[in-house]
C-alpha cells in the first residue's frame, strides 16, 4: 500500500500508473461535476415551481461549475485537460446517471436527495488521499454538496406530505434514480478500484462504498413513507 | 514540476466570473423576494450566463 502523501511537485515522479489513475479518476469528477447543471438546467430553471426554487436551481447550477473548475485545475497543473467535458453532448458523459435530461420537478428533486448524495460519497472517497492538492479542494466542495442533497430531500419530502399523487410521483422517481445511484458505485470486485486503494487515491471498494450508501439511505426512505426499491432490479453494474 | 495544461489559469479565471456574476445574480434576487421585478430579472441574468456555460464554447470564452 502507497501511503505517501504527494505535492504538485512530486507529481512527475510518480509511477506512471498513478499518473493515468490520478487523471482519469479526476476527468471523471469534472465530468459529473458538469453534467449535473446539464441534465437540469435547460428545463428546470424555467419551469421550477417559485421563482425562489429558480434562483436555487441556479444556485446550485453555479456551485456545481465552481466545483468543475476545481477539479479542472487540479487537472489542468498535472497536464490533464478536462475543458472538453465542457461541451460533451449529454449522451457521452462517463457515467450513465449523467446521460438524458431532468424534465420533471420530482426527478429534479430526487436527483438531489439521492444523486448528489452518491456525489458525496465520491468525494469522500478522497478524504485523507495520497494527492493533497485533490484533497484540499474538499471541504468547500462536499459543504456545497450536502446543501443540495438537503434541498433535494426536503422538495422530495414537500411533494410526499402534499398528498397521494404527489407521494406516488415521488415514489416514481426514487425507483428510477435508486437503481441508478447503486450503479454510479461501479462494478463490485473492480481491479481499477483496487488499484486505487493501492495508491490511496481511494478509500473503500466499490462495494463497500455501495453498501455504506445503501445503510443510510434505506432507513431514511422507509423513515418518509417511501418503499426502498429492490438494488438488484434494473442494475447495470453489480 | 509537471507541464500545466495551456490555457488552464485562463479557465480557472473565466470560470470564478463566471460564478461569481451567478451568485451576484442569484443574491439580488433572493435579497428582494417579495419583489416580482426583482427576481424575474435575476431569473433572466442567471438564465443568459447559465446558457453560455452550458455551450461549453471554451474557444470563444478565452480569446
Amino acid at each position: 500500500m502507497f501511503t505517501d502523501k504527494i505535492e504538485l511537485k512530486d507529481f512527475d515522479k510518480m509511477d506512471p500508473e498513478y499518473k493515468e489513475l490520478l487523471g482519469h479518476v479526476l476527468t471523471i469528477q469534472a465530468d459529473c461535476e458538469i453534467g449535473g447543471p446539464h441534465l437540469y438546467v435547460e428545463k428546470m430553471l424555467p419551469a421550477a415551481p417559485t421563482k425562489l426554487d429558480q434562483l436555487i436551481i441556479a444556485r446550485t447550477a453555479a456551485e456545481e461549475i465552481d466545483h468543475f473548475r476545481k477539479v479542472a485545475r487540479v487537472a489542468g497543473d498535472i497536464g490533464v485537460d478536462v475543458s472538453f467535458v465542457l461541451s460533451q453532448p449529454n449522451d457521452k458523459r462517463f457515467v450513465d446517471t449523467f446521460r438524458g435530461l431532468i424534465t420533471t420537478w420530482e426527478d429534479n428533486s430526487v436527483f438531489g436527495f439521492l444523486i448528489d448524495r452518491v456525489g458525496r460519497y465520491q468525494l469522500e472517497e478522497f478524504y485523507d488521499c495520497s494527492y493533497l492538492p485533490l484533497q484540499r479542494i474538499l471541504p468547500d466542495i462536499v459543504t456545497e454538496e450536502l446543501g443540495h442533497i438537503e434541498y433535494g430531500y426536503n422538495k422530495t419530502l414537500e411533494m410526499i406530505q402534499s398528498g397521494d399523487e404527489g407521494k406516488a410521483k415521488a415514489q416514481k422517481a426514487v425507483d428510477y434514480w435508486y437503481v441508478r445511484a447503486l450503479d454510479m458505485f461501479g462494478r463490485s470486485g473492480s481491479k481499477r478500484s483496487e488499484r486505487y486503494r493501492y495508491w490511496g487515491l481511494k478509500r473503500r471498494t466499490n462495494e463497500q462504498a455501495r453498501q455504506d450508501y445503501m445503510n443510510e439511505v434505506g432507513p431514511i426512505l422507509t423513515q418518509i413513507g417511501l418503499k426502498v426499491p429492490d438494488p438488484n432490479k434494473g442494475r447495470r453494474y453489480m | 514540476m509537471p507541464q500545466a495544461v495551456a490555457n488552464t489559469e485562463q479557465l480557472d479565471e473565466h470560470l470564478m466570473e463566471v460564478v461569481r456574476a451567478l451568485h451576484g445574480a442569484v443574491k439580488q434576487g433572493v435579497s428582494h423576494k417579495d419583489d416580482s421585478k426583482v427576481m424575474d430579472k435575476a431569473i433572466k441574468d442567471c438564465k443568459e450566463i447559465l446558457d453560455e456555460v452550458m455551450k461549453g464554447n471554451v474557444k470563444e470564452w478565452l480569446n
